[in-house]
């Protein structure tokens, strides 16, 4: 089964704490205008770091 | 970075790949980024086959963001699991025999130096630590010995993580692998002091778990290369796949031997190296 990360964009405040703990690139975006992150799923390994370093628990790890 | 070196001949942007046509569009170029900027622009690193969770890849990837002029820079990489991401890396790199990569660094320094005397070329060596302290130890104390030029990144997963999980000198004592199944015999060699006492003028240990530190090492690292000798960076980068923990749990493994007191963060200057440095400083205000 493959699985990736999502992210619920209610409890998201942009600290961009996951974006320094993901290993690859380009996979989480900052949206400068709305302050939040989204996932490039496709890029995704759902390694599950992003999830242990938000501190919002706006991120989990799911099924395609 | 100047856009220029990545531009895209007219006529030729339709045929290009869009992962190309992204990178000069949105890339680092012209613009003073780091690793406080990551996540809005499209980063020097291409997705690549490393090991999910991998904290050799975060580390190479922040390593990436960090480089002082990315366009005027050399990477020397080495074999080993990072050399398996240096394809998809928009830098400048080399990679030649196991364990020759500072001897290789060298020669590269020596003739960038002849070739562009008024321009700065940083070489950086950036290789596991199999590599660095192991199978290129020569050629590594050797090239510090000297005094050349260059910065020598360790990315340190405490194994020989390519080839399946063989002790390496940096593994801790009684460290069981795979391959290693009676436990390592000797303790984790003190490599940044064997820097210092080798003739580093910069040394660090840092780790990703904080990595505006690791930026701050590598950036370090490689403007005092440029000006008044050899530097060393030690990056622990641990690894999920051989020390058989969940891919989560990469940077909370670091947090916990940091709290065991087998890991440490650090940073030595020499006398002119810190001289050097509050000189930039005081001149960037
Ligand atoms: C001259 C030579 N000797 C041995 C090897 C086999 N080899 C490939 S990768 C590797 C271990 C690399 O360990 P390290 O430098 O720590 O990198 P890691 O894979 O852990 O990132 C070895 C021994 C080789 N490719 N070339
Ligand atoms: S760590 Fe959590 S709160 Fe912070 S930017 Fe990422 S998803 Fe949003
Ligand atoms: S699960 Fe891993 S690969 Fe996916 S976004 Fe999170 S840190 Fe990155
Ligand atoms: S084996 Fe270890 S160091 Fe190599 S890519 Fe996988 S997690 Fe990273
Ligand atoms: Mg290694």
């Amino acid at each position: 089964m493959y699985v990736i990360c999502k992210v619920d964009e209610k409890k998201c405040n942009g600290c961009k704490l996951c974006i320094w703990a993901c290993p690859d690139p380009n996979v989480i975006v900052f949206d400068p205008d709305s302050k939040k992150i989204s996932i490039h799923q496709a890029r995704c390994k759902g390694c599950g770091l992003c999830v242990a370093a938000c501190r919002q628990k706006a991120l989990e790890i799911d099924a395609v | 970075m100047t856009r220029r070196m990545f531009k895209i001949s007219a006529g030729f942007e339709e045929v290009m790949p869009p992962e190309y046509r992204e990178l000069v569009e949105k890339g680092p170029f012209e613009k003073q980024l780091g690793v406080a900027e990551l996540g809005t622009f499209k980063e020097l690193l291409e997705e690549h086959p490393l090991c999910a969770g991998c904290g050799l890849a975060l580390s190479l990837r922040l390593t990436l963001i960090s480089l002082p002029s990315p366009e005027d820079t050399v990477i020397v990489g080495a074999t080993g699991c990072s050399s398996l991401a240096f394809p998809q890396v928009a830098v400048h790199n080399i990679h030649s025999l196991f364990g020759n990569q500072n001897a290789v660094a060298t020669g590269l320094k020596r003739a960038l130096s002849l070739r562009f005397p008024d321009r700065a070329k940083d070489v950086v060596v950036i290789a596991g630590d199999g590599a660095t302290c192991d199978i290129g130890l020569e050629s590594v104390m050797h090239s510090w010995f000297r005094g050349e030029k260059l910065t020598t990144i360790m990315l340190d997963n405490e194994a020989y993580a390519n080839t399946g999980g063989q002790e390496s000198g940096m593994s801790q004592l009684g460290t069981v692998l795979n391959m290693a199944p009676m436990g390592k015999k000797f303790k984790k060699v003190a490599f940044p002091e064997v820097a210092k006492a080798a003739g580093c003028v910069y040394v660090a240990v840092a780790a990703p778990h904080q990595p505006r530190r690791l930026e701050r090492s590598v950036r370090r690292a490689i403007l005092i290369a440029r000006e008044i000798g050899p530097t060393y960076v030690q990056l622990y980068t641990p690894c999920p796949t051989n020390y058989k923990f969940k891919p989560a749990d990469t940077l909370s493994v670091i947090r916990e031997q940091e709290k065991a007191g087998l890991f440490r963060p650090d940073e030595y200057l020499s006398p002119e190296a810190a001289a050097y440095i509050q000189q930039l400083e005081e001149a960037k205000g």
